[in-house]
């Protein structure tokens, strides 16, 4: 079998996705989760990217937020808030 | 206090009648608090322009949670600066909505202290609703909440806030344990609650009985029912009691039973318990005399909506019959499929109900490993248009005797 | 978001509290045991234990919207009637929990200083179960406190004595979002939207993702197009029936307008399975304008729906059982409800809806 990635691993992946499409893809938690499985196939698992996503928003990289459907986004000051 | 009291000419109108007036709480309210102050200034220019002057607030939270707190923004942050935000707590009540003076009072100092003063006993999904502060106050105010022993509830694409009826607190005719269950399951999802992991709502409501107080049939994705298998139970000097207090049996209990299972002679009810269909009237109308069998459970439904996105559902059977004790390993098994099916298909926005409908009442019932059973339908198909997987080949050897 | 402080350790995942912390002696002995409940007069209602214990609840009518006051002051009530235990109901009535009998005319006197009618049981009117509208909402399409307010000062009788024929449930949503899930009510008021979002392309840009605002359309009314060398989106008029999906997608998309926001009735629909299966509310007034503060065309019209349902029903008939057996040509008669085109439903699966006998009446 092969060897885990580490959560950390998993979280700078995600990271790395929502920063790179920012301003034009919203991610759901289940994008990306499906997104790193796809990456790390069975080195990963529901529980790392649990655990990955959890350590992204509790860090305060990214932030949950909703339009209509939750997502989870690099931090920024909304619109209606400026 | 140091605000200008706002001139609510239109608003005042709504303190006349005998009704409770929510405009006499505002008012109450803004008599210390100018978030409450402004908010009335804000809802009285609604009144006068006829819309609202809220904007949607997607980014505000406590930290490391994804629902709980709706965010709102005046459009009018230069006239009404106190509720420039003004952004909603959800707290997660307590089930069956049950509290003591104390932990009341107790709820009451936090929102003194940190918001506008005003509530909502209850939103529509059953949180205790905070309403309105700025975002500064979110975090101290959830630790405060913490402190006390309350939690957030949910929204957006989350495990809403479970809530039930008073079930075997106050009523005769639970089915099961609706508020321990409810406890249970919210106490077992706090992780699917608090971070959104969905397409998008997934809602939980327990009802005792078929009366269904809380509307789970109407509202939940998964509405859990209470019913029974066994005999109504029969006290008949009590059905003779109501005769004789001037109840008419045959025509207002014997004859509303959607079943037709009921005769009344004039001095004793037979009823055809096979035929039933656990509807409740006659026990709803003569509940000295009928009650619930004793063989109790639920029924499980799933997949109710409101309108929004593809059309209002009701939910509809699944499991015909569960028995509903602790530790409930059948139930969170169920849902545990559910959710992993419908987390990884289903779309933006997309409620459990319309899933279904997407891929089909069958596949999904296929996908979960539940077996299709006559009672989840009202009837049958009426169309033809059957998409059939298997079929005979040429040679095959199940094609010998065909 | 602000900083946590890091000498406070912050609890997470706690849920809200046990019950049972908050469940009266006799509740706690009593759990599970009740044997039947008896409603002893409008608002007030005895339940029997089979241990002969009997527990009286007293069920108020509340604003739902209440201050920190009005909730010390319930919490006083409580303290001086009932041991301070209390309970709300899903209908937004707060319900105080007695063991002392001859203390339920003295809250109810209580009660009725403070403003808050005692009632809401059996056959009466119970609370209208409602949402934020333009206290707190930024999609709604009218009031939903003042409506119910107004609606209420007219039908308070009903709440506070039980002579209808069967229970009635009223509740309102502001947008077709359904907060309050409006569509299984014997009457349902609805705000309603009725003209097509506009879109501001600049705030589109900075806050929205065209696909999903795309995606978001059930009729696929917005499509995506290019202005000025932009990505962008348009709305197809003619295919838009007002849901307002996409603007609670993209907050570029506003839908209100209020000209021509108002108020839609819909009857018939319920919950309970008892007698008949649980239904959706049919529309009976598809547009009444906005007319604050006190919407006095929408307390005629729902008046008017209870009074001819009072008049005709039987004994435990709910609103939709009655027009189910008058059928719905004769509730348009004896209401005055004049039937249009908007009536007759063009949405999905639409044809189910349609007469399909001659079961008619003449």
């Amino acid at each position: 079998m092969a060897e885990q990635v580490t959560v950390q691993e998993v979280s700078d992946a995600m990271y790395k996705m929502i920063k790179d499409s920012m301003g034009q893809k919203k991610w759901k938690a289940t994008d990306l989760t499906k997104a790193v499985t796809e990456l790390f196939g069975d080195r990963c698992n529901k529980d790392l990217t649990k655990a990955a996503i959890r350590d992204l928003i509790e860090n305060g990289k990214c932030v949950y937020t909703y339009f209509g459907g939750s997502f989870i986004e690099i931090p920024h000051r909304e619109g209606a808030e400026n | 206090m140091a605000e200008k009291k706002r001139s609510t000419p239109q608003l005042d109108e709504l303190e006349k009648g005998s009704w409770p007036s929510f405009v006499k709480e505002i008012k109450t309210a803004a008599e210390k608090n100018p978030m409450a102050n402004d908010l009335l200034g804000q809802l009285e220019r609604s009144y006068e322009d006829k819309i609202s002057h809220w904007k949607h607030g997607g980014i505000v939270g406590v930290l490391g949670y994804g629902g709980g707190i709706i965010g709102r923004y005046s459009d009018l942050p230069e006239e009404f600066p106190n509720v420039s935000h003004f952004h909603t707590i959800r707290i997660n009540q307590p089930a069956g909505w049950f509290y003591t003076s104390d932990v009341l009072r107790k709820l009451c100092d936090i929102w003194e202290k940190h918001g506008s003063g005003l509530t909502n006993m209850h939103g529509s999904t059953g949180d205790l609703v905070f309403l309105g502060t700025k975002t500064d106050e979110l975090e101290p105010t959830f630790n405060e909440l913490t402190d006390l022993g309350f939690d957030l509830g949910g929204s957006g694409s989350d495990v809403r806030t479970p809530s039930c009826c008073c079930g075997m607190a106050r009523c005769e005719w639970a089915c099961y344990d609706t508020m321990a269950l409810t406890y249970f399951l919210t106490m077992h999802y706090q992780d699917e609650l608090h971070r959104p992991a969905f397409p998008y709502k997934w809602k939980f409501k327990m009802s005792g009985c078929p009366n269904d107080c809380v509307a789970a049939i109407a509202r939940s994705d998964m509405s859990i029912i209470g019913t029974w298998r066994d005999d109504i139970q029969v006290d008949e000097a009590a059905v003779t009691e109501y005769a004789k207090s001037g109840v008419d049996i045959q025509k207002d209990v014997v004859g509303n039973c959607p079943a037709k299972c009921m005769e009344w002679d004039g001095k004793k009810i037979k009823i055809d318990n096979k035929a039933c269909v656990k509807c409740m009237h006659c026990i709803n109308a003569m509940p000295k005399a009928l009650a619930p069998g004793k063989d109790r459970g639920a029924c499980i439904l799933i997949g109710a909506k409101a309108p929004i996105v593809e059309g209002a559902l009701l939910s509809s059977v699944l499991i015909p019959f569960i028995k509903l004790v602790p530790p409930y390993k059948e139930l969170t098994d169920l849902v545990e499929k559910i959710h992993e099916l419908w987390a990884e298909n289903g779309k933006n926005r997309e409620r459990v109900g319309e899933f279904i409908q997407r891929i089909g009442m069958g596949n999904f019932l296929e996908a979960i490993g539940v077996e299709p059973t006559p009672e989840m339908v009202a009837h049958p198909r009426e169309n033809p248009y059957v998409f059939y997987e298997e079929y005979f080949e040429e040679d095959s050897e199940d094609n010998k005797n065909a | 978001m602000p900083e946590v402080q890091p000498k406070q350790k912050r609890k997470t995942d706690i849920g809200p509290p046990h019950y049972e912390k908050f469940l009266p002696p006799i509740i706690k002995e009593n759990y599970g045991k009740w044997k039947y409940h008896e409603v002893l007069k409008p608002g007030v209602m005895v339940t029997v234990s089979e241990t002969g214990a009997r527990l009286y609840t007293v069920r108020a009518g509340s604003p739902r919207l209440l201050s920190i006051d009005k909730i010390r002051a319930y919490a006083d009530l409580a303290d001086k009637y009932c041991n301070g235990y209390l309970r709300f109901t899903s209908r937004h009535n707060v319900e105080f929990l007695l063991t002392d009998e001859s203390k339920i005319d003295p809250l109810i006197r209580a009660l009725d200083a403070l403003g808050h009618p005692v009632g809401g049981m059996a056959n009466s009117i119970s609370s209208i179960v409602h949402t934020q509208g333009w206290v707190h909402c930024h999609s709604s399409a009218t009031d939903a406190s003042g409506v119910v307010k107004a609606v209420m000062d007219d039908l308070i009788l009903y709440f506070t004595e039980m002579k209808l024929p069967a229970k009635l449930r009223i509740a309102l949503a502001c947008c077709l979002n359904m907060c309050g899930a409006v569509h299984c009510s014997d009457i349902a008021i609805l705000g309603i939207h009725r003209r097509p979002p506009k879109v501001n392309r600049d705030r589109l840009k900075a806050t929205c993702e065209i696909p999903s605002v795309v995606s978001a359309c059930p009729t696929a009314a917005v499509r995506p197009v290019t202005v000025d060398g932009q990505p962008s989106v348009e709305v197809i008029e003619e295919r838009c029936m007002f849901c307002a999906n996409c603007f609670t997608v993209c907050p570029a998309m506003p839908i209100n307008d209020p000209l021509n926001d108002g108020v839609s009735i819909w009857v018939g629909g319920k919950v309970s399975n008892a007698r008949s299966e649980p239904m959706f509310s049919k529309l009976a007034i598809p547009f009444i304008p906005n007319n604050p503060p006190r919407w006095p065309e929408v307390v005629e019209a729902v008046r008017n729906l209870v009074e001819v349902w009072a008049r005709n029903a039987r004994k435990y008939e709910r609103m939709g059982e009655w027009i189910n057996r008058i059928g719905w040509p004769r509730f348009f008669e004896m209401t005055g409800i004049p039937f249009e085109k908007v009536h007759i439903d063009d949405f999905k699966h639409a044809g189910t809806t349609f007469k399909r006998s001659t079961h008619l009446t003449y």
